[in-house]
């Protein structure tokens, strides 16, 4: 799978890319390599003052409601929903990677607005999630649920899970704003004229990174 | 720019190898896993069939194969240069010490304040009633 | 030793290599005040700005350590003057211990970041890279340009920080919580630790835009030839340094945004059972930890002091074989051990934490990963001593530094080793011992290493040379103060003076040491009268040294020498050179010096 360097050719001797990359993209490898600590060292923390609390709360009991089903409690029904709806909108972006290399404007526009509608309803799913959690009390320096030996939790399940998933929310964010302004850059045919669609394969990247942290955020709040 | 450096443009002309089918592919793998992991998770949650702690770990590896599969398939990591894909790779293991280490501590800490604290030890042995959630804006539990 | 004819005992060499040179200018537009020397993308002049940035602050950073020597040295004078400049910081003449915190505090801050990172990497990457590598330009100017323009804004907040009503951040430069959590709790914890806070971040945002420009110039924009072991050792020690901040700055975000939320939006991350006597108030906080902010910090806090030392590490490499005439000894295992200090960096964080509480056999784990750093660091110094070894020293100030920095080195090195052990760090923690290890180790080396490359580096910057006088002067005051300033303070530390206290005359076990106090005091004050003339050296050689008449003043074999005296944006009208050789042919073949430039002869061996 992965290429491997052709003998005899001097990838590293100056002139050129080591890497057969243009820079920016390297440049956009590095950050994302530099925010993964940024959230490493969140979900870290996050595992260090779980490993020194005695006990914490359940996430099946805290994460089973679903909108418009009144009181019946599915658990975590809805945050496989998010998570689908973030995996599909990962899939649109690879489309959209895709039809740039084939330098298919109308295509690389379509997927690119699938790709930012999944990124509206993934953070519209995370709003209806937030509000409902706080409308049962739970906020920063909140939390109304019990720990799952029945004793009385500290704050710090609610504090991490608003921090990081807030955190991660704020990528969410600014991932649907850069893949807007390249929505726009698209229509106005910017990348036709450059005669290439690199900009949308490191937006994808910041994309997939996105995604990439959920899957943790997923794994460290809802199952583990 | 007559730099002897390569340009932006002899970048993004050369790619061929787009392959939609293995980005499906991905994409039923990771929804597969998910639903499993969902599955396993709320089976659980009904009968408690397995420890806990063991459940963990499958949930741990199931997350790491869908971060492979993410970042060698989509963010196409896997058809990059090997050199490439080291540089990625290696500084990523540093990971590892930084969780062993924050977690080893994170639990020496808790055995010390069982030990010394006593006011924590009752704590944790103490059980409270449940509290109605719908009360909104107050500090739970027991006063 | 008469200056003139150390550094141009060989005469003016005019190099052959100005085939090059014909052509226009490549980079010939227009240039406005504000786009040469304000919103500037060309490498050299962020350079620039990133060098008087810091010494600005370095000056700050340095009178508030006069300001605290001087309450150290004379706890019990007072000094009405004081009173003028500090206000009711010192009142009646005497500092108050809410300034005298916030001076250490600030003065740790100020140096470590602003100047040792900002200032010294900032300048030399900046410099150093598109230069010595053979680009235009980094890959990314504009981020360049805002990575500097970051750095401007985290100054303009610390500084800002100084002048507000209760004062500056004051929790020590680590900033631990709780202290630093609970604005109740002390004066600094107000609002001067939002600004240390917001300050830092912008700080981390400057120092990732400039750390992944550096990485990538590095990888990518090199040369024709100029493979990575072709490149001169500085490019390598700024490439690490990258990496490190680049990985490490994050994870300091990290932990003061969560210090941020405990500060604001009450939770508990480092807060657990506390009571403030100041308000006499039990706050509601559980379950937190107050360790994992310090695992948090010093995931950063260790790297960086590499991030510090790196850089000074490449610049002395560079000088000393240019300075020796010879070629550096063990090209690749230095760069091996630059590698090896950089991923050992990552892994031994805990070792400022011994006393905590830390479990100790987690603790022993980290003795065995500190100690192994001394293996890199020895093989740095044994080389440096081997290129010294029977070399053609010319005694340039630069080459005085650079030798001044391995001595430094080795003296701070050594108390490293001791500090590593944790049974002996128990004895030793917190006290003026580990003060004279990292002021020696990383603050007084690190420094000798800037002075070493801006004494070096000055001629390509503005072409002009530095007055050799009051470099000499600068450099024997400078040396010989750090020693006389820092080695007393191993003995203090010894006999369990602790550190951070403003006023020891009232433990009769710790009286012994005050005519020990003075004495560093005086002769703090008349280092950073010294420091003071380098500035004044700095900005009179800027437009009164003499001028460089010959392209290539130090006979040196990297790039940037084949540029003009005063190279324009873009660095080489016409091509850029290709490279044929490594960075240190030096004496070989009966020739002094060959550049890089110069083609492989016939019965040559590639390197």
């Amino acid at each position: 799978m992965a290429q491997t360097v052709p003998v005899g050719q001097k990838w590293w001797s100056g002139g050129r890319s080591p890497f057969n990359v243009e820079y920016g993209k390297l440049m956009m490898w590095y950050f994302l390599m530099s925010d993964a600590f940024t959230f490493g060292a969140f979900l870290i923390s996050y595992g260090t003052i779980r490993f020194s609390s005695s006990s914490w709360p359940n996430p099946n009991e805290v994460f089973k409601s679903f909108p418009f089903i009144g009181e019946m409690t599915v658990p975590l029904a809805f945050v496989s929903l998010m998570t689908f709806i973030l995996i599909m909108s990962s899939v649109t972006m690879v489309m959209a990677v895709g039809a740039g290399q084939a330098q298919d404007r109308k295509a690389v526009m379509k997927w690119m607005f699938l790709t930012i509608l999944g990124g509206l309803a993934f953070l519209g799913c995370q709003a209806w999630e937030w509000t409902h959690l706080h409308n049962e009390g739970a906020w920063w320096g909140r939390n109304p649920f019990m720990n799952i030996d029945g004793t009385q939790s500290s704050t710090n399940f609610t504090n991490f899970f608003f921090t990081i998933t807030g955190f991660h929310g704020f990528h969410v964010f600014s991932g649907v704003i850069i893949n807007t302004i390249m929505l726009i850059k698209t229509w106005r045919g910017d990348f036709q004229r450059t005669g290439h669609y690199l900009m949308i394969e490191k937006a994808g990247l910041y994309w997939h990174f996105v995604d990439l942290v959920w899957v943790f955020v997923f794994t460290c709040f809802y199952l583990l | 720019m007559s730099s002897a450096s390569p340009t932006s443009a002899d970048f993004g002309k050369d790619k061929s190898s787009f392959d939609s089918k293995a980005v499906w592919r991905t994409f039923w793998i990771l929804l597969c896993i998910t639903v499993f992991e969902l599955i396993v998770a709320i089976v659980y949650y009904e009968t408690h069939f397995f420890p806990k702690h063991i459940l963990n770990g499958v949930f741990v590896i199931m997350t790491l194969a869908k971060a492979f599969f993410i970042i060698a398939e989509f963010m196409h990591l896997g058809h990059e240069i090997k050199n490439l894909i080291m540089t990625i790779a290696i500084p990523a293991c540093l990971f590892i010490w930084f969780l062993i280490a924050f977690i080893w501590d994170g639990s020496s800490f808790h055995d010390l304040r069982m030990r010394y604290d006593k006011y924590q030890y009752e704590q944790s042995k103490t059980k409270v009633k449940p509290v109605e959630h719908k009360e909104e804006g107050k500090k739970p539990g027991v006063e | 030793m008469s200056t003139d004819s150390t550094i141009h005992g060989t005469g003016e060499v005019i190099v052959s290599h100005d085939t090059h040179d014909a052509g226009p200018e490549v980079h010939h537009h227009k240039e406005t005040f504000i786009t040469k020397y304000v919103f500037s993308q060309d490498h050299k002049m962020i350079c620039k700005q990133f060098l008087i940035t810091g010494m600005i602050w370095a000056i700050l950073g340095g009178l508030m350590s006069v300001l605290f020597r001087l309450q150290l040295g004379y706890p019990d004078s007072t000094f009405p003057w004081l009173e003028d400049i500090l206000g009711k910081w010192a009142k009646g003449g005497k500092i108050q211990p809410e300034a005298y915190y916030a001076l250490i505090t600030m003065h740790g801050t100020v140096l470590v970041f602003f100047v040792l990172t900002g200032g010294l990497s900032g300048t030399f990457a900046n410099f150093l890279i598109p230069l010595q590598i053979g680009a235009r330009d980094m890959a990314s100017p504009f981020l360049n340009m805002l990575s500097y323009w970051f750095f401007w804004m985290a100054s303009v907040v610390m500084l800002t920080s100084l002048f507000i009503e209760t004062g500056p951040a004051s929790g020590g430069w680590t900033v631990y919580p709780p202290l630093s959590a609970l604005g109740d709790a002390n004066l600094g914890s107000k609002g001067g630790m939002d600004y240390w806070i917001t300050g830092m971040a912008l700080f981390v945002v400057s120092s990732l835009l400039g750390g992944l420009n550096y990485i990538t110039t590095i990888l990518n924009m090199r040369t024709k030839g100029m493979s990575m072991t072709r490149l001169p050792l500085t490019i390598w020690a700024i490439l690490f340094t990258a990496i490190l901040g680049v990985l490490s700055f994050p994870v300091l975000l990290s932990g003061l945004i969560l210090l941020l939320f405990d500060r604001h939006a009450g939770t508990s991350f480092y807060l657990s059972d506390i009571f403030i006597s100041a308000t006499q108030k039990a706050l509601p906080n559980e379950g937190g930890s107050p360790i994992l902010y310090q695992h948090l910090f010093w995931f950063l806090g260790h790297p960086e002091v590499y991030i510090i030392i790196l850089p000074a590490m490449g610049l002395v490499s560079e000088v000393m074989a240019i300075n020796s005439r010879k070629p550096i000894f063990g090209y690749m295992a230095m760069v091996g051990s630059l590698m090896a200090i950089t991923i050992l960096a990552f892994l031994v964080w805990a070792h400022h934490m011994f006393v905590t509480g830390l479990n100790p056999f987690l603790g022993s784990v980290f003795v065995l990963l500190t100690l192994l750093i001394a293996v890199p660091s020895a093989i740095k110094v044994f080389n440096w001593l081997t290129t010294l070894w029977r070399g053609n020293i010319r005694f340039t100030p630069a080459m005085l530094f650079a030798i001044g920095f391995v001595s430094m080195f080795i003296s701070g090195g050594l108390t490293g080793v001791f500090l590593g052990n944790s049974t002996l760090d128990i004895h030793l923690h917190d006290t003026m011992f580990i003060v004279a290890h990292f002021h020696i180790v990383m603050g007084v080396s690190a420094f000798l290493g800037m002075f070493c490359g801006v004494y070096h580096w000055f001629p390509k910057m503005y072409g002009r040379y530095m007055n050799n006088t009051m470099a000499y002067i600068h450099f024997w005051v400078t040396f010989a103060g750090a020693y006389l300033i820092f080695w007393p303070m191993h003995y203090e530390g010894l006999a369990g003076l602790p550190r951070r206290y403003m006023d020891y005359s009232g433990w009769s076990s710790f009286n012994q040491f005050g005519g020990l106090n003075r004495f560093i005091s005086t002769v703090s004050m008349v280092v950073f009268a010294v420091q003071l003339m380098f500035v004044f050296n700095f900005f009179y050689s800027i437009f009164k040294g003499r001028k460089v008449i010959s392209k290539n003043p130090w006979q040196a074999n990297t790039l940037e020498w084949t540029t003009p005296i005063r190279p324009g944006h873009g660095n080489w009208p016409g091509e850029i050179p290709e490279v044929h050789r490594w960075a240190y042919d030096y004496g070989k073949d009966g020739k002094e010096f060959i550049l890089q430039t110069e083609p492989l002869g016939a019965d040559e061996q590639h390197h």
